[in-house]
């Protein structure tokens, strides 16, 4: 549980990033598996967080979505304390329904997709539309239909996930995302469970939201996906990051050796 | 031969068993299956608070023999200010007794369904009474049919035990019919029948609840994927 002294600064003195975590650690049982992370994202940036297997990449975004709570320090959301608030000096876990209000601002993409399988690929999108915005049913399928546009799956809107390929459910985990009109979007290794053949329609889209001015977290192994589309790099290991930088320099002059020697077995693994 | 004159002289007898049977079952079977989705949500909700004291629950109904517990609900109650009529012990003799049953198929189905699912819907900011009616319900009622099914089955077998504390069901009006014509395999064979069709209808009911949710996805899939969605 966070202590009363990492209480947020005064929101003035905070630089104007979307989402800011400072020092926030997290334990699974006796294993720690993030270690004093400072994050901080600013409008249109695209951070690709990288790394080994375990290294905490992963976690670090479910802590950022308060997925998992942090143990320690402290994730703001447009300025506003994620997950928990401070009651007479205290810090306690605020609801569930306000955490929903502090992260309405993030949109996330999982690595294996999560669509509910009862639902087509229309109804995942609009769901939430209805249930959280209260759209009705034309209107939301309208609002819907734009999105799986967008993502170049309109003509799957009726198809149900088990019919579509692991590329196009990507695709409309995207849709739904975009569709409750995120200004950050995070990606859990969100090319990690595809066949390699379909790995580029959903980096096609993610660029493209990019170059839009998405703003984005991107835990990807996609090294040469990062180093085109981010802003900045963020490597990790064992639960802390080792270096961040952007990926010009990051990629072509490593200053620790652990990334050296990450980015030697990547290229090895690739080139051969 | 069977002496079908003597059950049609008899028809009165049977079919008040058959309507006691119906209701006390109908009714003991509904609280079983609200009862029992209380106690699954509820253990699943805060498991800290709600875990312990649900899974005594379940163990004590697997443990022990429904008769007893209609014992000491008929018989035991009255001892502690409880005075039931035989067939509201024996409603909430069924319905307690398959709570326990039913808390632990709902907590199957909920289990089935994959954590990142609720997930993606708390990311999206529908609430979890929302995720519960939209996502979970829908998606385990598939799997909870073909056990929930025959734990209902086991319900109304087991219901003839409601006779032995003097209600007048199937079962006991058989056993008086026997008593004052010294006939008894008429109408024993005759509410034997009367159960059979009764299992029959919740079993079918089953199968075919079964097979429309199985067959939602597919029938959808295939018409919708022939055919663009309409707003496509």
């Amino acid at each position: 549980m966070p202590t009363a002294e990492m209480l947020s600064p005064p929101l003035s003195s905070r630089p104007k990033s979307i989402v800011e975590a400072h020092g926030i650690s997290k334990q699974f049982g006796d294993l720690e598996v993030l270690t004093n992370i400072d994050f901080s994202l600013a409008p249109s940036e695209v951070v690709c967080v990288i790394g080994p297997s375990g290294s905490g990449k992963s976690t670090l975004l479910r802590c950022l979505a308060f997925l998992e709570p942090y143990d320690h320090g402290s994730v703001y959301i447009d300025g506003q304390l994620l997950g928990y608030e401070d009651r007479s000096g205290k810090r306690v876990r605020t609801s569930e329904k306000r955490v929903d209000e502090v992260r309405a601002p993030v949109g996330m993409v999982f690595q294996h997709f999560h669509l509910w399988p009862h639902r087509t690929a229309l109804e995942n999108v609009t769901e939430a539309l209805r249930l959280v915005n209260g759209m009705s049913r034309r209107d939301a399928d309208v609002e819907g239909m734009a999105m799986l546009e967008q993502v170049g799956l309109a003509d799957r809107a009726g198809h149900f996930p088990e019919s579509l390929s692991g590329g196009q459910k990507q695709r409309v985990a995207i849709a739904r995302a975009l569709a409750m009109k995120p200004r950050v979007m995070f990606f859990d290794e969100p090319t990690s469970a595809l066949d390699p053949e379909l790995v580029g329609e959903v980096l096609d889209v993610m660029k493209k939201l990019a170059a839009d001015g998405m703003t984005m977290v991107i835990v990807t192994h996609e090294m040469g996906f990062a180093a085109k589309v981010a802003d900045r790099v963020i490597f990790m290991d064992q639960g802390r990051v080792v270096e961040s930088g952007p990926p010009s320099t990051l990629f072509r002059q490593p200053k620790s050796e652990r990334l050296n020697q990450f980015l030697n077995t990547w290229r090895e693994r690739h080139i051969d | 031969m069977l002496d079908i004159a003597l059950l049609w002289e008899m028809r009165g007898l049977i079919l008040q068993g058959l309507w006691n049977t119906l209701w006390i079952c109908f009714l003991g079977c509904l609280l079983a299956l609200s009862l029992g989705l209380v106690l699954a949500a509820l253990r699943l909700a805060n498991p800290r608070l709600f875990g312990y004291p649900v899974a005594c629950y379940v163990e004590i109904c697997r443990g022990t023999p429904l008769l007893i517990l209609l014992f000491l609900l008929y018989y035991g109650g009255p001892s502690i200010g409880l005075r039931l009529d035989a067939e509201i012990a024996g409603v909430m003799g069924i319905g307690l007794y398959g709570a326990g049953y039913f808390a632990e198929i709902y907590r199957g189905g909920f289990k089935s369904i994959p954590k990142g699912q609720l997930e993606a819907a708390r990311m999206l900011g529908i609430s979890p009474w929302h995720a519960l009616i939209r996502v979970q319900i829908p998606q385990m009622a598939r799997l909870i049919v073909p056990p929930g099914t025959n734990q209902l089955i086991i319900l109304v077998k087991e219901s003839a035990l409601i006779s032995i504390i003097s209600v007048d069901d199937l079962t006991k009006n058989a056993t008086t019919i026997v008593n004052q014509t010294f006939q008894v395999i008429e109408p024993y064979l005759a509410v034997a029948l009367l159960y059979w069709l009764i299992i029959e209808l919740i079993a079918r009911s089953g199968y075919a609840l079964e097979k429309r949710l199985a067959n939602r996805q597919p029938r959808q899939a295939a018409q919708q994927g022939a055919t663009p969605h309409a707003n496509g």
